[in-house]
């Protein structure tokens, strides 16, 4: 279980309702092109601000636009993702385009301190070059946190996943009594199984039924459909009992 | 009862939370507002539920989503920030800054250290603050703070206006106290480089104006922003220090616990900081490069230092300690 822990992206977080929330924990890999993406906004803004100031400059004079370029700089170059971040959607534009979004641990949005602390820590994280601190320090913490990240107390996480849930399948097999006790990981492992099936191809799940053999007495096709009888029975025993 | 039969009695409730907060991340504030926490527990109880009894992914993959939107919508906090700010700055920073009197005077050691030996040393022994300073830095401040130069006369023209010269001190200086915040993280290295840099090249500065320039039109340009924005350069130094000790040194607490709570405390140290430098930017923006005679710039100065001892000194001493 310690292992399964240890590589699971579903963290599990108890609210203080009592309820327990799985956040989907965004690795570095998708948190990589969110930054690429956003690197390109960023250089975007630049352009586009040196336009609009040189304009302005006409009427102002050049003074002036200098000291609102950097006025800008500055402000774009530290507190961009901070903007974002502590706006309603609780993502960068590039963030957002892959559907991740920064949250406290506990799946609370992020604090404005809590973005500024994790954004203000990218310069320790980008060091030596491109974000390898924080890479290296993602891969060795379970939340997949970046140094900025364990600091503000944040992780990032996906955005509710859109896709509509699976329709209920229709198993066609008749209930089936499993022969053993079944522990409640075992009957969930089970359940999973069957809702996940149809996205398999039929040798796929062969093998994984076949892997069952001690429960089933049975390998290859018979051994699916006696495993969907399992199943079957383990669902619908509540409506019985 | 199995999944579908729950499914169907509960279904109008999740819409109902579900609509209420596709209006709440919308920003916009359904009639029947008051009812969300109550429904948002009621649909925590119901995730218990299915997750207890295994109803099964789509279920509880979508009750799991509405408990964290709910919990996102009833936790955002939009109103507030400027009182919370406003009290930081009156209360929480200078309580802090006190509360961590040894790191204070560790760092303006650090700081002022280096900074007095080298301004007492140059005018006797020049050849160290030149090698620090190099030839271009010699020349430029040669042309702002050299002989011939006199306090009266501050030629702002050279060097563009004085909203500019604002910009760039809030974009040099203030982005200065941010990376020696996050130096720190470096266990405390970076910040203190950064300190005994700042120190070592303030120091050189100030000494070769003395062996080579007019001190008089430094120091009526330096003097008035000098008090909040060395006290500044110092908390920032301070700010990465705590955040650093945090991670070498954290106690009874495990290691990321610390490295949290230090990080808060060190966030309220680097806010207090980059207000006190920008502050100064205004001051060094519009004020210090006005031709006045020195005495007004001095006694200007002189207030300036007893104002920013008196806040951090006095400010939020009637106010008990936050935990």
């Amino acid at each position: 279980m310690a292992a399964a822990a240890l590589t699971d992206t579903l963290q599990a977080v108890e609210l203080a309702d009592g309820v327990e929330i799985r956040l989907r924990i965004a690795g570095p890999a998708a948190r990589s092109v969110a930054w690429l993406i956003d690197l390109f906004v960023l250089t975007g803004c630049y352009i586009v601000l040196g336009l609009v100031i040189s304009q302005v400059s006409r009427w102002t004079g050049g003074e002036i636009g200098q000291g609102l370029m950097l006025l800008c700089m500055f402000l774009l170059s530290w507190f961009y993702n901070v903007f974002f971040e502590v706006g309603s959607r609780g993502a960068s534009p590039g963030q957002r385009s892959m559907g991740l979004k920064v949250a406290s641990v506990s799946g609370a949005p992020v604090t404005l301190p809590q973005s500024i602390t994790r954004n203000l820590l990218r310069v320790v994280d980008f060091m030596p070059f491109g974000y390898l601190l924080g890479l290296v320090c993602c891969l060795f913490t379970r939340k997949f946190q970046r140094l900025g990240d364990l600091v503000a107390n944040t992780v990032v996480i996906y955005s509710g996943d859109k896709k509509p849930a699976p329709s209920r399948q229709n198993v066609n097999a008749e209930a089936i009594a499993p022969t053993l006790a079944l522990s409640r990981e075992e009957q969930a492992a089970l359940m999973q199984f069957i809702e996940r099936a149809p996205q398999w191809s039929d040798a796929r799940k062969i093998e994984l039924s076949d892997m069952l053999e001690p429960l089933t007495q049975a390998t290859g096709m018979s051994g699916l459909s006696k495993l969907a009888g399992i199943t079957l029975w383990l669902q619908n025993r509540g409506r019985k009992g | 009862m199995n999944s579908s039969e729950f499914e169907q009695e509960n279904l109008p409730r999740w819409q109902r939370l579900e609509g209420m907060l596709d209006g709440v991340e919308k920003g916009r504030v359904p009639g029947d507002v008051e009812e969300l926490p109550t429904l948002f527990r009621q649909t925590c109880h119901d995730l218990s539920i299915a997750q207890h009894r295994m109803y099964g992914l789509g279920i509880v993959g979508r009750l799991n989503e509405l408990a964290i939107r709910g919990y996102r919508g009833l936790e955002r906090r939009t109103a507030g920030g400027w009182e919370s700010l406003f009290r930081m700055m009156m209360v929480t920073f200078p309580q802090r800054v006190r509360a961590e009197w040894r790191l204070f005077w560790f760092c303006s050691l650090v700081f002022w250290g280096p900074f007095l030996a080298l301004a007492l040393w140059t005018p006797h022994d020049p050849e160290w603050a030149m090698s620090l300073l190099g030839p271009s830095q010699m020349v430029s401040l040669e042309s702002m703070y050299g002989e011939h130069t006199s306090p009266h006369e501050f030629l702002r023209e050279e060097y563009g206006s004085d909203f500019m010269m604002f910009c760039f001190y809030i974009y040099n200086n203030v982005g200065i106290d941010l990376r020696t915040f996050a130096g720190g993280l470096l266990g405390g290295v970076g910040a203190l480089f950064v300190l005994l840099f700042n120190g070592l090249h303030m120091g050189a500065s100030t000494g070769y104006i003395h062996h080579a320039g007019n001190p008089s039109t430094f120091y009526s340009f330096t003097s008035g922003h000098a008090a909040p924005e060395l006290i500044g350069v110092v908390i920032s130094g301070m700010a990465g220090v705590r955040l650093g000790l945090a991670l070498i040194m954290p106690g009874l607490r495990d290691r990321k616990t610390s490295l949290v709570l230090g990080g808060r405390q060190a966030m309220t140290l680097l806010t207090g900081a980059v207000a006190m430098t920008s502050f100064a930017a205004v001051i060094e923006g519009f004020w210090s490069a006005q031709p006045m005679e020195p005495w007004i710039k001095y006694t200007f100065g002189a207030t300036m230092w007893l104002l920013t001892i008196a806040y951090l000194t006095l400010c939020g001493r009637r106010v008990p300690h936050e935990a």
